[in-house]
């Protein structure tokens, strides 16, 4: 047994699954990383001649520019993993992979239909050597239609997807979220839901299937009731910046900043500045809430107004009842407001930044959300734990990020059969590289 | 368009109809606004869903938008959205007898799904060790907006606190205005679809041992995977990120504004198509400006470079001294851009591989030919309104159990005599009289 892999517990709670992983980026691998952490066998292929982006982004210790191994972003996405060198172009990978799909549970790829066509890789092949697979796609659009084709990735699904028109303040222009958002919950999530559904329903019919999750769609199902809202009553939502029509105040606060000087991540590179600007986001709901709120601020008299007492009066009111709050916010630290308005039954959040959340936060650092792991090329990094706990067989990082192609020969021989003849001739006709 | 639609039953019980994939799974809604994207996520694969509500109708009832304006618990959008495939029953929590017929719920079901602040079911008998107790097999699914144990965790959460609390929402807006929450309780839809995913697990895992657990969702964690790099930016590098707006410092990366609305354009170096496609783009228009002059190739071959714009991106110095020169090219991007239509420039820039889409409105999605093909939208029946309603699908399609809207959602107390008279075996006198009481 080879001693570079993950640890195995029975009690995980997908020990015994193994998972062909063609997928690359964000939206697949993280997928992938839920279904490890909690003890599938995931094997990623990898390729030197066509490498997963992640593996050449930022961040990487400045030591470490160039090191395929120690790019942050994909080793998050990739802890409890195995990797596989397989070259796609050469033709003798086919037979590597239709050895390895006929002893995997599960197939999940996110490349364009366009490609797959051209490999020949398809759920109608696969089956052939594996009758109960389950095979999941994840393309952009789709494998079907006018657009199966067009050119996307994580940055082009919030805007396609409606979510980015949404977004922004009252008479300003659609934002985003400044980031790829459904990349890294949303689709990622309705994967490894069709996945365990999927596997669940084979064990009890013995029938594998196929699963097309295209980006496009999980975006659009994510749109709360903006499709309704203009289907029955032909109106489409305005944009709302950080209010609420059933909520006031709610919003974000701006609080006393810190003196203290941190370097940001800006569009011109990193910059030192003060952490001056801090924020609390606020929600108030119910009158009892709002009743809350008047009491931590110490019962003010502009409170007391009655235009105030109702959430109607609240609404129309708005932009006088959040320059007073502010004015309360403004002179105190974002966690006194937090500490202060939680006393006293009101929803609040320090909007944190990622030094807060990983280095300060109190609760994610009881529950030990996130987990530190010791790579042999970048050293000790953070990684995001697992998203839920269960309390019987929880899930855990068994091992940092694999490195590039760390594991070809345990797959190619342990799991596949090939004799270490075979092996070398298949590294050097370049299909293991 | 209308090919697109596919029918659906409309109103009346979730019958045993095609193969579903959690035809077999019985589910307990309990949750509030927080978790009722994760019922219904197990509702549209084929659980049934059955939605406890306290007597007189649910909150989430009194949630804008309505159908046609008109404020009615029975005309809610949003319960209309959230709650497809599910049933519904009334019950009162708060009193004995109430809790004496969800406890004979809880014997049959498989999984609870539940929102309220820790402790809350404990102090009224329900908690996860009273009700494994009456049945081992159960699973309950708590969301919560900060897990079942911690510092935080009676600390009360919304949709935008715990966007701020993740990290997610420093990421979002522009620099000169506040952080801007992300549309539609994006923090209720990520830990709703992380707590299905560990509630598969967990019925994954009962197949093999039999054996139910409780599944503790913070809402605060399951947002946290969206901040992108920037947890690792600050663990690798020691940098913060914070919201920079819809634009980058690179050209041709961000929103752009056209004819009839904006559109998202990203050149990015080594995917797909590069700057040598966007100049002959713009050519071809004769909008190139000065950009296939000698002078500006150098300039375009850094930004045709991933690894020269990443080693740009962590070297203010040398990127100050680029700025000048992208804002040239970024303007002229944003000229050829301005005087076209959205779907104009869309089809015209995949046609040569370049990554532009349109910003789409809930209008284009509705008129989009790609969601029409691949029978995106779903029409449903609601005969007390008289009308059919189209309604967004689900995020997949599975070849042997096909997701489908099979019902709207419930009516209040809709199913109380299918529940409590067929299934758990009361007289119709006796739901009477918990009725009367108000039990029910």
């Amino acid at each position: 047994m080879a001693d570079n892999l993950p640890s195995t517990s029975p009690r995980l709670p997908l020990a015994g699954i193994r998972i062909a992983d063609f997928s690359w980026f964000g939206a697949g691998p993280i997928a992938t990383k839920l279904l490890a952490d909690h003890g599938a066998e995931v094997i990623r292929f990898e390729s030197q001649t066509h490498l997963d982006g992640l593996r050449i982004a930022q961040p990487v210790p400045d030591a470490k520019v160039g090191n395929l191994n120690c790019s942050g972003y994909y080793n998050n996405f990739n802890s409890s993993k195995l990797s596989l060198f397989l070259n796609l172009s050469k033709p003798p990978s086919r037979e590597v992979i239709w050895r390895l799909v006929k002893v995997s549970d599960v197939v999940v790829e996110n490349f364009s239909p366009r490609v797959m066509e051209g490999w020949g890789l398809s759920y109608e092949e696969a089956r052939k050597v594996r009758p109960d697979i389950i095979w999941v796609d994840q393309p952009m659009q789709g494998l079907r239609g006018p657009h199966k084709y067009y050119a996307g990735f994580g940055a082009t699904i919030t805007p396609l997807g409606g979510m980015a028109y949404l977004m922004g303040f009252p008479g300003r222009p659609p934002l985003g979220t400044g980031t790829n958002y459904t990349d890294y919950v949303i689709n990622p999530g309705h994967l490894a839901i069709s996945v365990l559904g999927a596997l669940r329903y084979r064990r009890r019919t013995g029938q594998g299937q196929h699963i097309e999750m295209s980006q496009f769609e999980s975006s659009v199902s994510i749109l709360e009731t903006a499709i309704l809202e203009h289907t029955a009553n032909g109106r489409i939502p305005e944009r709302l910046g950080n209010r609420l029509p059933y909520a006031a105040p709610h919003g974000l606060y701006r609080c006393r900043g810190e003196e203290r000087v941190v370097t940001y991540l800006s569009e011109r590179g990193p910059a030192p500045e003060p952490k001056a600007e801090r924020w609390v986001a606020i929600a108030v709901f119910t009158d009892a809430e709002w009743r809350g709120l008047g009491a931590a601020l110490g019962d003010p008299a502009w409170a007391r107004d009655e235009r105030f007492a109702t959430l109607a009066g609240r609404k129309a009111h708005e932009d006088e009842l959040d320059r007073h709050l502010e004015g309360w916010t403004r002179q105190r630290p974002a966690e006194e407001a937090l500490f202060t308005l939680q006393a006293h039954g009101v929803a609040a959040g320090v909007v944190q930044d990622a030094e807060d959340t990983l280095r300060h936060d109190p609760q994610l650092r009881a529950r030990g959300y996130y987990v530190r792991l010791n790579h042999p090329e970048a050293g000790q990094t953070a990684y995001d734990g697992p998203p839920f706990q269960m309390s019987r067989t929880p899930g855990s990082l068994r091992r940092h990020a694999p490195l590039l192609g760390e594991h070809t020969e345990y797959v190619c021989k342990e799991l596949l059969g090939y004799t270490d003849d075979e092996v070398a001739q298949l590294i050097v006709d370049g299909v293991l590289e | 368009m209308e090919q697109a639609l596919r029918p659906s039953t409309g109103s009346g019980s979730a019958g045993q109809d095609k193969a579903t994939l959690l035809g077999d799974v019985r589910v307990l809604d309990l949750a509030d606004a927080k978790g009722v994207y994760c019922a219904k996520l197990l509702a549209d694969l084929g659980a049934d869903v059955v939605r406890v509500e306290p007597p007189g109708g649910d909150p989430l009832r009194n949630l804008p938008p309505f159908y046609h304006d008109q404020p009615h618990p029975e005309r809610s959008l949003y319960w209309f959205h959230f709650n497809t495939n599910k049933r519904g029953i009334t019950l009162d929590l708060e009193r004995a007898d109430g809790r004496a017929l969800f406890r004979r719920l809880v014997q049959r079901a498989d999984v609870l799904v539940e929102t309220f602040p820790p402790g809350h079911l404990a102090a009224r008998g329900l908690g996860y060790d009273a009700l494994a107790e009456l049945n081992p097999r159960l699973i309950v699914t708590s969301i919560t907006g900060f897990g079942q144990w911690g510092p935080y965790k009676d600390f009360k959460a919304s949709d935008i606190t715990s966007l701020a609390m993740s990290g997610v929402l420093t990421l979002a807006g522009l620099p000169e205005d506040p952080p801007n929450r992300l549309w539609g309780s994006q923090a209720y839809h990520m830990g709703s679809v992380q707590a299905a995913v560990g509630t598969l697990m967990a019925l994954y895992e009962r197949e093999l041992s039999g054996l139910g657990q409780q599944v503790d969702v913070s809402l605060q964690e399951a947002a946290s995977m969206a901040q992108e790099t920037a947890m690792q930016q600050f663990d690798i590098k020691g940098v913060i990120r914070r919201r920079v707006g819809g634009r980058r410092a690179f050209p041709a990366s961000g929103i752009y504004e056209c004819a009839d609305g904006h559109v998202f354009l990203s050149i990015i170096a080594g995917y797909g198509a590069t700057w040598d496609d966007m100049l002959s783009w713009m050519a071809s228009e004769g909008k190139e400006g000065d950009l296939l002059e000698p002078q500006w190739q150098e300039v375009i071959a850094v930004v045709n470079d991933f690894r020269s714009l990443m080693a740009l991106a962590v070297d203010a110095k040398k990127l100050a001294e680029r700025l000048r020169q992208f804002q040239h090219v970024d303007q002229l991007v944003e000229a050829f851009l301005r005087p076209q239509t959205k779907q104009g420039l869309y089809d015209a820039a995949q046609s040569r591989r370049i990554m532009l889409v349109p910003i789409s409105s809930p209008a284009d999605l509705l008129a989009s030919e790609q969601l029409a093909a691949l029978e995106f939208f779903h029409q449903v029946a609601h005969a007390e309104l008289g009308a059919t309603l189209t309604y967004p699908g689900g995020p997949y399609h599975f070849s042997a159990t096909p997701w489908r809207i099979r019902q709207r959602a419930p009516l209040i107390g809709e199913h109380n005599d299918e529940v409590f008279c067929q299934e758990l075996g009361l007289s119709h006198q006796e739901l009477s009289l918990l009725k009367a009481a108000g039990a029910i």
